[in-house]
Parts: structure tokens; sequence; C-alpha cells
């Protein structure tokens, strides 16, 4: 209930919008109501004057004439009434539907961006999307519409009510008597048609990515004669899609005609009852005629009502899961009041620093979303059986580290996987906050001053660059949007990435990412690098590209980050020697520790762990064909 | 969004018109995918994927004449209550005779019966005719792929295939489902409708139809319109969801960047396009439903005006004028229905023509009707003098036109528009149980040679014999249960990791699969994981490394025992202990078996007992690591080119 009325606050800047739809649908309805009761007086008259046609009362009949004329202007008058009043209750309702759904997706998008990055690692990507595609649209589904049907077709029902009773109670609760039946029946259909039916989207989905699989792997069934077993298999998932859909279709022949029935029980006792009591003379025709014309109304607005009491449960459901993002507060941010970095130059130190991964269990995992998608978030089972210990979660990726590094130096992190490298280098920009110890760029500690100045004083080229779906150009100036396209064409040359860069179709207007041309990995890091050359940063974070690139490209890229190291302090996360070598000072790190700390020479004598990975590390790396991946795309 | 058709309006009389109450609150997106098909369909090929859609019927015509007499009975039921109420007030209540009253009302429960019985029939009918199909229609179109060779899938993007089966079969669900069924329902209330009043009175009914016209012409606006407003909706909201998407992935470049503002304005814009189109949607539905509404009280006034007139003066009853104003609804429904058929007519249609064109796509490599299998193999390998080339796509018979090039293409040559000699003239005989390394830059024809030794392909010119057989007088089947191919990127299916080591051999033992997950040096880190061996793989499971992956694909093909290995090595870059791993699962893999192996590390061809050295489709040379150092010539210099990288 509180989240229901947390919900009901994102109304509150619409409050005029909803009171006056809600006015004009209580308008509206109640001329839905009076059409049957004039029809109803005037097929009175109509009965009536037939009887006097019938007595020749000629007098009588011009009289009939002009109150029926009347009556169908009134008709005519409280249509058009309606119009006006349904036109407007649907475009404010309209408005005021589609102002909350802007407001809840914009608070939803701009908290995102509040949250620290650690908040992210822990989340799977579709558990936050799934906020944004199932959650939103439910409350936002419900705000906006909704509520104003539930109110409309309860305001009906009882205007209706209101009617038959006011003309003859019994027989007006005897007709109603199905309604609450209908409604009741609706309602329990709309609940277990749902599950059922996002079963069968379930299960197309693993129908899908069971073609996908036997399309994308056709080799590997081709190779060993295997579309037999496939095709069993995919069989297999086209019977359970088929068993499903069923279970939905069962359930929609059970229900749907049965809710068709019960009100035809009311309308069958306003005939039977209604048409005696017309004939004992304790009902008019004309009130006979409302009874039934109101029941036929009333079939569509209980049989709907029914159906969307269940958006509100689900909205609550729903609601309670946006607002568990919505309300997680950043453990990250600007602290009040905060000064920018203070010039310098890029003296990088870090004292006594531990850092720990706050608990991986899923904060954004409770029951109502698991029960609704049960398959294709495999964690997640894990995670509420309890099976994580915290404690083993909790685990220390830095202990207790020192190191002080001067302006301008580069320093190259060598270490196994895990050992601490990509932890040690995120500190430096506050995308962590260490356990214990500090952080200082400039002799500023990084908790003490503004986030966005700390950020665009580092820069980071990782090993797998992210490039945003935009032009080449935008994905170079993305740190700074008001570079002249001069400077990102020096910085792409710098980078090495302006050859390349003017083979593709639009040079720097080709789009690329996700949605545009995709680009080779070298392709991909050299831009980064000359992102990170526009930012200009006091301190550059490289992470050394693992993927094999032909020969050339490997030289370019080579190029390019001695020109990007040039000046500035530079972390390099290193896994080959000819990076090593680039550096003036190596740290060598293993299980969150610095083991070793020196040049090359000095390092080949003192440790053993480093002369382990450079002698290992060379011989048997990729020979000769290093192109077959990596080819340059240049457009097509 | 707007609310799903039936809420906001005024009731039907009986239960037949209520379908997807429930249907219409569900998800119900992601129809229509990609529309990168603009072709329309020409009217002869839309009447033969019609009766290729009747064909798909035919097994199941008893249950859909089942359905179409369902159909046809509770339509014709839901039509009478308006006629049993007009008996009720002529007959029974104008006339005070009770007992008439009593079997009016009895008629009148008979008739919502039969309703009920008959909607009941129909959907359950419907739904598994229509499902029952569609499942029939996936398989075909499953089956048929799989009998297409290889050549067939890398010419097309496997997105466009994947979309037949999912997307183009569901987007002709709502075709064969829902618009049968309003097809059938509302044409047949509609002309029972119009049948009823004119036989309650013909000039009435007239009159009444008059406001037909504007109904039928403002819904078929309508319909148009909304389609490209729904459209636009539809759109804007994929945008947004893409642009969330995309900030999530790459949420931690934004974080190093501090760039939050400036993605905090274009999501701005992008909601704001959205809530804009979402606005032309509502105003459109303010146009439309409110004044349907409008015109059907219009109507009644008339009704009330004229038949009132008519019934004074004894022409007509007052029980005429009631079931007239209740069967305005009957006419006014349907119509708004109808209207709503043509967009999916024309998008089932669509998806019909693309499924058709699919599978009228004969598979080009099939093999001999009385080709006989390949029993036990030694393993000899000869090409003799092939001649090999990719044939243009475009030059092809029965191909979609639209397909866009893929981009990622492993094969330049098909991009180009004309054939390209990929190999030339190549001899060569491997003996059985050598190992040869395939060595040569990309495009030089590597790949090539070892799809024509799986016949993914035949040579254009020349035979490749195995055993002294042409491949292509054998059985396909019989050839590869003899042969194992480990593709560069091991690709595992969604399974456990014993079901992937076990698809190289039908019917394989635990033991079997633990022995060759043993034998390639994959035990060990199998054990570590969660479940081991039950530890399932793959989009839905654990997240294995590339090198895991690769070793998982060496068991697969150990265990089917080959006598022919074709191996595509992995450039990726692996951790150390990996990487000696894979060596060493490598060489027991290739032992004793007649090995092609397409090399990329320097092991792996020392080992060969042979190096076969490829240049623009052609043997440059050929011998052992030694031979070929001494000999000083291409792949002398390809090895000291590498030599003085990795000093570097």
């Amino acid at each position: 209930m509180a989240t229901f009325n947390r919900l009901l606050g994102f109304l509150r800047p619409y409050k005029r919008g909803v009171v006056v739809s809600w006015i004009l649908a209580g308008f509206a309805m109640a001329m839905s109501v009076l059409l049957p009761l004039l029809t109803g007086e005037a097929v009175e008259t109509i009965s009536s004057g037939a009887h006097h046609a019938h007595r020749h009362e000629l007098a009588q009949r011009s009289h009939d004439r002009h109150t029926l004329l009347m009556y169908a202007l009134a008709i005519i008058a409280v249509v058009l009434a309606r119009w006006g009043f349904t036109y407007w209750r649907r475009m404010i309702a309209g408005r005021v539907s589609l102002g909350v759904e802007y407001d809840l997706r914009e608070r939803l998008y701009s908290q995102l961006q509040r949250l620290e990055l650690g908040f992210f690692d822990h989340q799977q990507t579709g558990q936050l999307m799934s906020r944004a595609t199932v959650d939103l649209p439910a409350v936002r589904f419900f705000l906006g519409y909704g509520l104003v049907f539930i109110l409309q077709f309860v305001l009906t029902i009882v205007l209706a009510g209101i009617v038959m009773i006011v003309i003859n109670p019994w027989l007006g609760l005897i007709s109603l008597a199905p309604a609450p039946f209908v409604v009741l029946i609706s309602y329990r259909y709309g609940r277990r048609a749902r599950p059922a039916i996002q079963e069968v989207q379930q299960r197309i989905a693993e129908l899908t990515a069971d073609a996908e699989e036997n399309i994308s792997g056709v080799r590997i069934v081709k190779s060993f004669a295997r579309e037999p077993r496939q095709l069993e298999r995919f069989r297999r998932s086209v019977g359970r899609t088929f068993e499903q859909a069923m279970v939905a279709t069962r359930l929609e022949a059970t229900y749907n005609p049965a809710i068709g029935f019960l009100p035809q029980l009311g309308i069958a006792a306003v005939l039977l009852l209604g048409g005696n009591a017309v004939i004992h003379a304790h009902l008019t025709l004309g009130q006979f005629t409302t009874f039934y014309l109101l029941l036929n109304m009333l079939v569509g607005p209980l049989r709907s009502l029914g159906v969307t009491l269940n958006l509100a449960q689900r909205a609550t459901a729903s609601g309670a899961r946006i607002f568990q993002v919505l309300d997680r507060e950043p453990t990250i941010a600007d602290p009040p009041g905060a000064p920018p970095l203070p010039a310098g130059s890029g003296h990088v130190q870090l004292r006594n620093v531990t850092l720990r991964y706050s608990d991986p269990h899923d904060e954004l995992n409770v029951g109502t979303f698991a029960q609704v998608h049960r398959r294709g978030d495999g964690p997640d089972a894990a995670t509420q059986n309890g099976h994580t210990a915290p404690a083993a979660a909790r685990r220390i990726v830095l202990h207790d580290l020192d190191l002080d590094v001067p302006a301008g130096r580069t320093i190259a992190l060598v270490g196994a996987t895990g050992s601490g490298k990509t932890s040690l280098v995120a500190l430096i920009s506050r995308l962590y906050d260490p356990v214990e110890g500090e952080v200082l760029l400039d002799g500023a500690n990084v908790r003490n001053v503004g986030l966005q100045s700390l950020r665009s004083a580092v820069a980071v080229v990782s090993d797998d660059p992210f490039l945003f779906s935009a032009s080449v150009a935008e994905n170079i100036a993305y740190a700074r949007p008001d570079a002249t396209s001069e400077e990102i064409e020096n910085a792409a040359r710098r980078a090495q990435a302006h050859d390349f860069v003017l083979r593709l179709p639009d040079g720097y207007d080709t789009q690329i990412g996700e949605r545009g041309l995709s680009l080779s990995g070298g392709q991909r890091q050299r831009l980064a690098i000359a992102r990170a050359l526009l930012a200009n940063p006091r301190v550059l974070i490289l992470d050394d590209a693992t993927s094999s690139v032909d020969a050339s490209t490997e030289q370019s890229i080579k190029l390019a980050l001695a020109e990007a190291m040039a000046g500035r302090t530079t972390f390099v996360i290193a896994h080959r020697l000819s990076t090593i070598a680039l550096a003036d000072e190596i740290v060598v790190l293993d299980h969150g520790r610095i083991v070793a700390h020196g040049d090359h020479e000095q390092l080949l004598e003192e440790s053993e762990l480093y002369r382990e990975i450079v002698e290992r590390g060379l011989p048997e790396q990729v020979f000769l064909t290093r192109e077959t991946r990596e080819r340059e795309v240049s457009g097509i | 969004m707007t609310p799903p058709g039936g809420m906001g309006r005024g009731g039907m009389g009986a239960g037949v018109g209520g379908r997807g109450g429930g249907r219409g609150m569900g998800p119900g997106m992601g129809r229509g995918g990609a529309q990168w098909d603009g072709s329309r369909a020409s009217r002869e090929s839309r009447g033969r994927n019609l009766r290729g859609l009747l064909a798909l019927l035919k097994p199941y015509r008893l249950r859909v004449a089942g359905m179409l007499t369902a159909l046809v009975l509770g339509t014709a039921a839901s039509l009478a209550p308006p006629l049993l109420a007009k008996a009720a007030i002529d007959e029974g209540i104008e006339r005070h005779d009770f007992k008439t009253l009593v079997l009016v009302v009895i008629a009148f429960l008979v008739a919502a019966l039969l309703v009920w019985l008959m909607t009941y029939i129909q959907t359950y009918l419907v739904g598994w005719v229509g499902q029952r199909t569609l499942a029939d229609l996936r398989v075909r179109l499953f089956t048929h792929l799989q009998s297409q060779p290889i050549g067939f899938y890398e010419s097309r993007p496997a997105g466009v295939l994947i979309s037949r089966i999912t997307n183009d079969v569901e987007a002709l669900e709502s075709l064969v489902t829902d618009s049968v069924v309003t097809l059938f329902q509302s044409g047949l209330t509609l002309v029972g409708a119009v049948a009823v009043l004119l036989y309650l009175d013909v000039k009435l009914a007239l009159l009444t139809f008059c406001i037909l016209p504007l109904i039928g012409a403002g819904s078929l606006w309508f319909r148009l319109t909304s389609t490209g407003a729904f459209r636009r909706t539809r759109e804007t909201i994929g945008s947004i969801t893409a642009y969330l998407q995309e900030t999530l992935s790459g949420i931690r470049v934004v974080r190093s960047f501090g760039q939050e503002p400036r993605h905090l304005a274009r999501f701005a814009e992008l909601n704001e396009d959205n809530c804009e189109a979402n606005m032309v949607t509502v105003r459109l539905n303010a146009a439309y439903f409110p004044a349907v509404e409008m015109l059907s009280g219009v109507a009644i006034a008339g009704i009330v005006l004229y038949g009132g007139y008519q019934a004074i003066s004894g022409n007509i009853t007052a029980g005429t004028v009631v079931a007239f104003v209740a069967t305005l609804s009957y006419l006014i429904e349907p119509i708004q229905q109808l209207s709503q058929l043509y967009t999916t007519y024309q998008s089932g249609m669509a998806a019909l023509e693309k499924i058709f064109q699919l599978l009228d796509v004969e598979p080009e490599l099939t093999d001999k009707p009385d080709a006989p299998a390949l029993e036990r193999i030694r393993g000899e390998l000869s090409f003799e003098d092939v001649t090999f080339a990719y044939k243009p796509r475009r030059a092809r018979k029965n191909l979609d036109k639209s397909v866009s090039a893929p981009l990622e293409a492993g094969l330049p040559a098909l991009l180009e528009a004309e054939e390209v000699l990929a190999l030339e003239h190549i001899d060569l005989r491997i003996p059985p149980g050598q190992t040869v390394a395939l060595v040569g830059a990309t495009g030089a024809g590597k790949s090539t040679m070892a799809k024509l030794v799986a016949r993914f392909y035949d040579p254009t010119e020349g035979r490749v014999l195995v055993d002294g057989h042409d491949l292509r007088e054998v059985s396909s089947t019989s050839l590869r249960s003899r042969m194992g191919i480990v593709p560069q990127e091991a690709f595992l299916f969604s399974g456990t990791i014993a079901e992937n080591i076990a698809f190289g051999r039908p019917g394989a033992e635990q033991e079997q699969v633990r022995q060759a997950a043993a034998a390639v040096g994959a035990e060990e880190f199998i054990a570590e994981l969660p479940n081991g061996y039950d530890t399932e793989v793959g989009e839905r499971g654990a997240q294995l490394s590339a090198g895991q992956r690769q070793l998982i694909a060496f068991a697969r093909a150990l265990i089917a025992d080959p006598r022919i290995l074709i191996l595509d090595e992995a450039t990726s870059n692996v951790d150390l202990h990996t990487e000696a791993r894979i060596e060493q699962g490598l060489r027991r893999l290739l032992a004793g078996r007649t090995s092609i192996v397409i090399a990329h590390r320097l092991s792996t061809i020392r080992g060969a007992g042979r190096i076969v050295v490829l240049e623009h489709g052609k043997i440059a040379e050929q011998g052992t690591h030694e031979e070929l150092i001494a000999a000083e010539g291409r792949y002398y210099d390809l090895y000291r080119d590498w030599a003085i990288h990795a000093a570097a």
C-alpha cells in the first residue's frame, strides 16, 4: 500500500489534469447513462402513441410526434455533449499519462547516472533494463490509463445501478446480481492468463535461441552430421511452445465465453420479470427498455473492470522494483561544496590503500521479478538460495598498497588476471573508494574534490574500448564535445587513426557502434586513444590489448601509445614485452599486493614471477596469419 | 500507448465479440522486426502464398470445418437477442401474453448458452489449429534450413534466417488466429445484422445504414494513419531502450570521462521524441473513438424519431424500434474490427512471402540418390587438379535480393560480384595419418581447402577424394561422421559440458566423455566448475574463457574419433597456463589422424608432417619447417618477420 501511495505521488505535478479528466470522465459517463433513459422514455411515448393512434385519438398524435422530436433532439444533445467530454478527457488524460511516463523515465535514467560504478558491477544489465522496459510501462499504463478506466467503469456501473434501482429496486438488484461475478471472474482470468501468456513468450524466446544456435553453429552440426539430433531438439522446443500456447488458449476458452454468458442472465431476468411487471403495469414499457439497454451497456465495463483491476496489482509490484533503484543512494558522490582539483601535472600517490568490492549479492533481485523471469538469469537462483557466502564474496582486491608516482612517469603494471591491476587504476579517477587508505592526485585526496574535475584529469583507454553509437568524430570528441574538427583530426592523427578513418565510407562522419559500422579491435583501440588524447588528461591509463592484431596495426598502436604517453603520468596495464619496454618503472602485482617494483633489468634479477611472465609470455604467440580476424574494415 | 481495442467502448450484446480481453494486455511487442524487405508480393505470388498457407491447414481440415461451423452458429446465435427482445415486447408484453414471454426468455437463454458453447469450441479450435500450423511451419523451415549446404549460410546474414523462423512465423500467427476469426466473425455479424434490420423494416434499415459509410471511411482513415503513428512510437521507444542499453554497457567510459550531463541531455531529447510521438496517437484516438460513439448516438436519435413516427402511424411496432437500437452495435463494431484487418493482413502476407521464398530455395549441394555410405576409411586425402570459385551471390537464383552483404565477412570473395578463383589447380596428396599445416595470408585459400574436404562446397573443377572415392559420389552424412572439425572459434551449444562433448558421438557414455576431456587436458578446469560436467554452458550458462571452450571443442572432436580432422586454429591469445594445455590437447588430438590444420601457432606448424604455403589460391611451396627455412622462400620470409616482431 505504501508503494501504491508513492506511485500516486507521480500524479501530483499533474493534479489539475487528473482532476479535470476525472470530472470530464464523470460527465461523459453520466451522458452515457442518460442515453438509455431517454431512449426508454422515447419508446414509452412510441408505445403509448401507437395505442393512441389505434384508438384514433388524432389530437394526441401530433403531440406524441412533438414529444418524440424533443427526445430525439435531447438524445443528439446528449451524444454531442458526451463527444466533447470524451474528446477532452482523452486529450487531457493522454497528456497526464505521457507526462508521468516522461518523468518516470527521466528519474530512472538520472538515478542510473548518479549511481557509482560499483553498483553496476553487480547488476546484470538485463535486470536494470527490465526496470525500464517491463516495470516502467506497467506503472505508467496504470497511472495514465488504468486509474481513469477503473474510475470510468465503476462510475458507469454505479450510475447505471442507481438508475435501475431508483426505477425498480427489486428488478434492479436481481438484474445486477451477476455483475460482481463477472468482475470477479474476469479479474481471475486476467491474473491467470498473464503468467500463461508470459510463459508462451518465454518459450518462444527459447525457441528463438534454439534456432539461433543452430544457425550460428551450423558448421558444427554439419561437420558431425548431427542434424537429426538438432531437429529433435528443435521439435521439442516447438512442442513446448505449442503446449503452452494451448494452456493459454484453454484459459481463454474457459473464461471468455463464461464471462460473456453471465450478464445474459441479468438480461433474461429483465425480459421475464420486467416484462411481467409491464404486463401488470408495475413498470412502463419505457422503463423496461431502459433496463434492457442499460444492461447491454454494462457488459463491456464489467468485463474490463476485472481485467483492469489487475493493472493496479501489477503496477504496485513494478513500482516496488522501480523504487528499489530510485531509493538507492550513490556511495560515491561529490562532497558538498567540493573544490575542483587543484592544478598540477599528475603526481599520483596511493597510501595504505585497501580495496574491497562490496557484496555482490544482487540487491535488485526481489521475488516478484524472479517469478516473472524465471529463466535467463541464472545467477539469481544461486544468490537467492543463499549459496553465495557474503564473507567470501566481499573479497579484498588490493591489500595495504603504497605507490608514489611522480608526475610524467610511465608505470607498467604487470601481473596475472585478477591480481588487481585494473582495480588499482580505477582508484585514481575515483571509480571506487578504498575501504582504507587514501588516493591523492597532485596532493589532493580524490575524495575531497569535485568528481567532474577529477575525472576530466584522468583518461582511460581500455583493452576492449567501448565506443558509442555515434559518428567517429563525436566519439573522439566524447570528453570535449566543444572540440573543433581540426582538434579532432589532430588527435586522430596522433593516435594513428586518421588514415583509416578517411577510408571509412563517410570519413569522420561515419556512424559506428552497435547500429553502425563495426570496427576491428585495433581500429577501436586507436579511436579510444584519440579520445583520450583530446581529453588531454594529466593521468593516462592504458589497458594494453590482448587480442591479436596484424603486424602493421600493432606497429601503429605502438606509435600511438608512445605519442599518448609523452609528457604525462601514464599507467600501462601491460601484457606484452614490447609495451613493458615503454615504461620507466614496472610494478608487479600478485593477489592485490605489490611484489616487485623497478626497471626491467632489476626485475629480471629480483623477481621470479616477472621472469616467468617474460619468458613464457613470448614464444608461442600467434605466428603467421594475424590478420585473419582483424582485417581493417574500410567500408562496404 | 492506447487502451487496447474494446476497453473503452460500450459492450456488444453477446459474448462472441469479446476476444482478447487478456491478450491485448500482454506484452505484444517485438513484432515486425527487421523491415528490410521492401518488395511487395505480386498478386500472383500472393495467391500462391495463400494456397501454401491453406495447404498447411489441410491435415487439420476436420478441425477447421468444426471451427467454421462453431463460428457460424455462434455468430447467428449472438444475433438472436435483439430479435428476441422485439418478440418479448411485441408478442409478450404488449399483448399481455405471459406464456409467450416465458417462451421468448427460454429461447433467449438457449441462444446465450449456444453462444457460450460455440465460443468455447471456436476459441479452442482456432487456437489449436493456428498453433499447430505454426509449429508445423517452424519445423518445416528448420528442416529446410538443415538441408541447405554451408554455402547457403555463408551468403546470408544469420539474423535474417533466424527471423524467418521466429519473427515472420509470429507475424503469421496474428494472421491465422486473430485475423481469420475477425474476418469470419465480423463479416458474418455485419451481414447478419444488415439482414436482421432489413427483415425488421426496410426503410428504417436504409436510414440506419446512412451512418455506415461515414464510420467505415473514418475507421479506415484511422487505421491507416494510426499504423504510421504507432510505428513511430515503437521506433522512439526502441531508441530509448537502445540508448539506455548503450549507456549501461558503456557506463565505465561515461564515469571515467565524467560525461553524465551530456547523456542526460541526450536522453531527455529521446524521451521528448517519444512523448511527442505518443501525443500523436493520443490525438488520433481522441479524434476517432469518441466520434464513432457520437455517430452511433445520432443513429439512435434517427431511429427513435423516424421509427417512432412509423410506429405511431402503425407501420411498425415499438419492439422493432428497440430491436433497432439494440442491433446498432452489431453494425458498428464489425466495421471497426474489419478495418483493422487490413494492416494485419499486409504484415502477415509480407511474412508469408518471405517464408515461402525461403522454402523455395532448393539445396544446391545434395547427395546422389544412390550414393553409398563410406564405411571404414584409412584417411587418405587427395586434391586432383582442384579449382574452386565462390559463386557471386547475385548471380544465383531464388535468393532474397535485399539481403545486405554481411560486414563481418570471413570470405571477402563473396562480396564481389564477379567470380573469384579461390583455388587454382591444386594437387595435393595426404597419406593416412599425416598432419598438414596450411599457412598463408587471408584469402590465400586455406579455409576453402578445408571446406572442400568436408564437402561444404563442391570443387568447380577437379576432384577431392577420400581413399580414392570422389566426395560427390558418397553420402555426405557418412563422410562427415568419419571426420572431425574444430573451428577457429569454438562454438558450444547450450546444454551441459558433457552434452557438448558427447555431441561428437551419439550415445557416448559418461566414461567416454570423461576420457575425452582428460585426454585433451580439459578435465582440470571442468572439475573446478560448480557442477562439473553437468555445468550449463552457452549463453544461458557459465562463462568459459576462449581457451576453455577450445579444449571442449577438442574433446568433442576427439570423442568422435575421426579418421580425418580439420582444425582451424584459434588466433586469440589465452593465458599462459591454458596455452600450454591447448598445445598438449592438440598433440593428443592430431596423433594418428589425417589432419588439415589451418595453423597460426609456431608449435603446431613445426610439429606438422608437412607445411603447405598457399598464396593466392595456389600452393607456393611445401615441406617441413626445416626444409622450408633452408629453402629461404615465402615461408622463410614469414618466419623472419614474426621473429623480429616477437623480439621487439
